[in-house]
């Protein structure tokens, strides 16, 4: 699955950036640009030769591990992309934990009383995280902990493990606000389908106390649609970080993505590109692993 | 039933580790209430400066690179043999400390600096200087043409460099204060060039640390620094911070100690915000609207003198820059040398727009597209306020937006009608400016115009040539008041930089080029 999948985007992505008008030894040159420097640059990248050729050129380097040269920055284009790969990795994966944390909590409260004042309040509240632009939450939240309460740093990474996980919080927090009202309502509604079955009764009857009756019966049960819609937004998550990385100064590969169309830096986008579809394709397996691992059913099917 | 205190620890949870985060690492937002004013006194050793700029640096290769980021940084690690004085107009002694010029004016020979290191402890020598302007005159893609009239360097003895110039050249010490003549050590030390520019070694005051890309550059203080006690800081840091608000607040926060051209709205708040300074920088950029004669009625001189009556200069200033700058009277800015205070370039004048389009070739007015990359909203303003400004000459004018790079192309390529550009000097001359802007046969078709007046081309070359200064004068003012009278642009206004630091910031000067010397800046303690 992975390989046809990687191709066919690359492919895409290739010519698509080709095809569009600009001219990465334009960006270089600027105002300074003369015909000759500009022929120079597209001798030395290999630009004036046809199109196929080019693409089977990337090819090839691909096959040898070898995403080919960043045209604006003069050294490997793997290199810049396995740099900035990190940040973006650990705003995902942070801005997933936290979404969950929040998630699960309101989904059992909801689900916990029916139509009640809580119920409601855990359905509509976070629908404002939904409806808010994520720079505009994004500043606020930098305004709010980092300015005023001076509890985090404004922007940026951070360095060491704890300080990864002390600047990136808001940036996190950020991503799971917007992630949690998808998550929180698909959650509710599976548990409340869950509490309506018969195994529960059977094990209410049984005395089982409401402790394990929540972790053994009814949250593995309730949790398995709900990692098909997380999965899906993560997925969308993979692209949608640019607008975070930008507000908060992270040295992502979304960031790197933009700067690079814009700079028509074509080995960084097309590495990029294969990165992301890679991301995507495994985090669709890592999603059917999950799957398969909390739904025994679907393990014996197999 | 789901029990309540399961769902209460799982909330629990999700507090601890808000409280992890937040006592998480060494606190990085140290506070910046430091009294404003405080001392101004003596320079203070120490410290490091983050400055938080708009994008991250290129590279670090002097002679090929065009992008100011990167080149407001390696600034700081080469250096030239004569320097940009502060105020823009002249150039004074760096490594070289004085020059001597031959009565036929085409050879120069220069002393150099005794006593002067590169971070690496080798001394800087003559054979240094003659690789470093040698190699930027081989540079096929870069700034190789400032280098043009030079047609040899010689190294007669370890302090001397001689330079044989092919033609009496006035702008040879401007040229050579260029960075791109930013001198290395010889045969870079041995590495390719490629290798060499990873970790660049020059005679600056600040050498080579890191460079995390998209994310920080720093520099180190260079301990073997010709000049006494300088640099103060122990080190530069440059953050990659694209977002115009993260960098106010990085900097209202503490996190960075100067923001990059802070957004104009915000220059009034930021001048009254306390222990922040708000700097407004006299720079040499001019933005201008540029009309492509190769495309009809813009041929007609009438028609681009009654566009130009028409724009309200202060307007633009108002709205785009909030009142900080000027319109702009000249092709050259203020702070250029051999700027013409008394340049007639057009101002608003609805009348006389009106006479001037009922003189042209289309007085009942005309359609026509004005060019601008997507994405700047500046441009976008300026654009939307001369649409309805048009609109009384009958000219109706739609706004083209593209994506930055092929609006680039476009405009190089002369495939458009008006478009918006600027320009920032590199060197203390006109020299560069002049030939870029009136000269068809200059590579650049006179600023993409294809404008062509023989008088002033012909003024323009004649001032390279002659050296004493008050006939390089009336020549100038040749170009300047042609350019003026022709409107082959409408010069719109002109703009400081703008740069806002926190108060304990000591020293920060940006010369109308662009150029800083990180080594004069100190931090105050808190």
């Amino acid at each position: 699955m992975l390989i046809p999948v990687a191709f066919g985007v690359t492919l895409i992505v290739f010519f698509m950036i080709h095809l569009i008008p600009g001219d990465p030894a334009r960006t270089i040159l600027g105002i300074h640009a003369t015909p000759q420097r500009i022929a120079i640059l597209h001798r030395e990248w290999g630009l004036n030769r046809p199109l196929i050729s080019q693409y089977l050129l990337f090819l090839d380097r691909i096959l040898h591990g070898n995403l080919g040269p960043s045209l604006y920055y003069g050294v490997p284009a793997t290199t810049i992309i396995l740099q900035r790969l990190p940040a973006t990795l650990w705003l995902i994966v942070y801005a997933t934990v936290i979404a969950v944390l929040i998630s699960v909590p309101l989904a059992m409260i909801a689900a916990s009383r029916k139509d009640g004042v809580r119920d409601h309040v855990v359905r509509v509240v976070p629908l404002f995280g939904l409806g808010m632009p994520p720079f505009w939450l994004g500043i606020l939240l930098i305004y709010a902990f980092s300015i005023t309460l001076k509890l985090f740093p404004v922007s940026g990474y951070g360095s060491g493990f704890f300080g990864h996980l002390h600047a990136m919080f808001l940036p996190a927090l950020t991503v799971a606000i917007a992630l949690s009202p998808v998550v929180i309502r698909s959650l509710r509604a599976s548990m409340l389908n869950v509490l309506g079955a018969e195994y529960i009764t059977t094990a209410r009857s049984k005395g089982v106390p409401g402790h394990r009756l929540f972790l053994r019966h009814v949250l593995r049960n309730a949790v398995i649609p709900a990692v098909t819609v997380l999965g899906i937004n993560i997925g969308f998550l993979i692209g949608g970080t640019v607008i975070i990385e930008n507000v908060f100064a992270i040295p992502g590969i979304g960031q790197l993505m933009l700067n690079s169309i814009f700079e028509r830096d074509f080995p960084v986008v097309q590495g990029v590109t294969l990165v992301f579809a890679v991301m995507v394709v495994l985090l669709n397996l890592g999603a059917d692993i999950a799957y398969a691992t909390l739904d025994p059913r679907v393990r014996f099917e197999r | 039933m789901i029990h309540r205190s399961t769902a209460v620890k799982a909330l629990i949870g999700v507090a601890a580790l808000l409280v992890v985060a937040a006592c998480g690492s060494s606190g990085s937002s140290s506070s910046s209430s430091s009294s404003s004013g405080g001392s101004s006194g003596a320079p203070v050793k120490g410290g490091n400066l983050t400055f938080a700029a708009v994008q991250d640096a290129q590279s670090m290769n002097a002679t090929t690179v065009f992008d100011n980021n990167s080149i407001w940084i390696f600034e700081q690690i080469y250096q030239t043999l004569y320097t940009v004085t502060n105020d823009g107009k002249g150039v004074k002694p760096l490594l070289a400390t004085s020059y001597t010029m031959s009565s036929d004016k085409k050879t120069y020979t220069f002393t150099l600096r005794k006593g002067v290191k590169f971070s690496n402890g080798q001394p800087m020598t003559s054979a240094d200087v003659k690789f470093s302007i040698d190699q930027n005159r081989k540079a096929t893609q870069g700034w190789a043409y400032l280098d043009s009239a030079i047609s040899s360097v010689d190294a007669p003895s370890p302090d001397t460099v001689v330079i044989h110039l092919k033609f009496p050249w006035a702008p040879l010490l401007a040229d050579l204060s260029i960075f791109a003549n930013g001198i290395v050590p010889n045969n870079y030390g041995g590495e390719t060039e490629n290798q060499f520019y990873q970790h660049p070694i020059g005679t600056g005051p600040f050498k080579w640390d890191y460079w995390h890309k998209g994310s920080a550059l720093k520099l180190v203080r260079n301990p073997l620094y010709w000049e006494k006690g300088k640099p103060y800081l122990d080190s530069v840091t440059w953050t990659d911070v694209p977002n115009d608000n993260t960098r106010l607040l990085q900097l209202k926060g503490g996190q960075a100690q100067v923001d990059q051209t802070p957004a104009w709205s915000t220059v009034a708040s930021l001048k009254s915000t306390p222990n922040v300074n708000m700097f407004l920088f006299p720079s040499t950029q001019t933005n201008y609207l540029a009309f492509n004669e190769n495309v009809k009625p813009f041929q007609d001189v009438h028609v681009r003198r009654a566009i130009s009556l028409a724009i309200n200069r202060n307007a633009l200033v108002k709205a785009v820059l909030f009142g900080n700058g000027k319109p702009a009277n000249s092709l050259f800015p203020p702070q250029v040398p051999y700027y013409q205070k008394a340049t007639p370039g057009l101002q608003f004048n609805m009348t006389q727009a009106k006479q001037e389009m009922a003189k042209s070739s289309v007085p009942h007015g005309f359609t026509t597209t004005i060019l601008i990359p997507s994405g700047n909203s500046d441009y976008l303003t300026i654009s939307t306020i001369m649409q309805s400004e048009l609109k009384p000459l009958g000219i109706k004018v739609k706004i083209q937006q593209l994506d930055p790079n092929t609006a680039n192309t476009n405009f190089q390529n002369q495939k458009y009608d008006m478009s918006l550009t600027l320009w920032t000097m590199d060197i203390p001359d006109p020299d560069e400016l002049a030939t870029f802007a009136v000269d068809p046969k200059s590579g650049a078709k006179s600023f993409f115009t294809s404008y062509n007046n023989p008088a002033v081309v012909k003024a323009t070359h004649q001032a390279e040539t002659t050296t004493v200064p008050a006939q390089r004068q009336t020549l100038y003012n040749t170009v300047q008041t042609g350019a003026a009278n022709d409107a082959f642009m409408a010069f719109l206004y002109y703009s400081p930089y703008p740069y806002a630091t926190t108060s304990n910031v000591h020293g920060f000067f940006v010369t109308p080029l662009g150029n800083m010397h990180m080594e004069d800046v100190w931090l105050s303690k808190p």
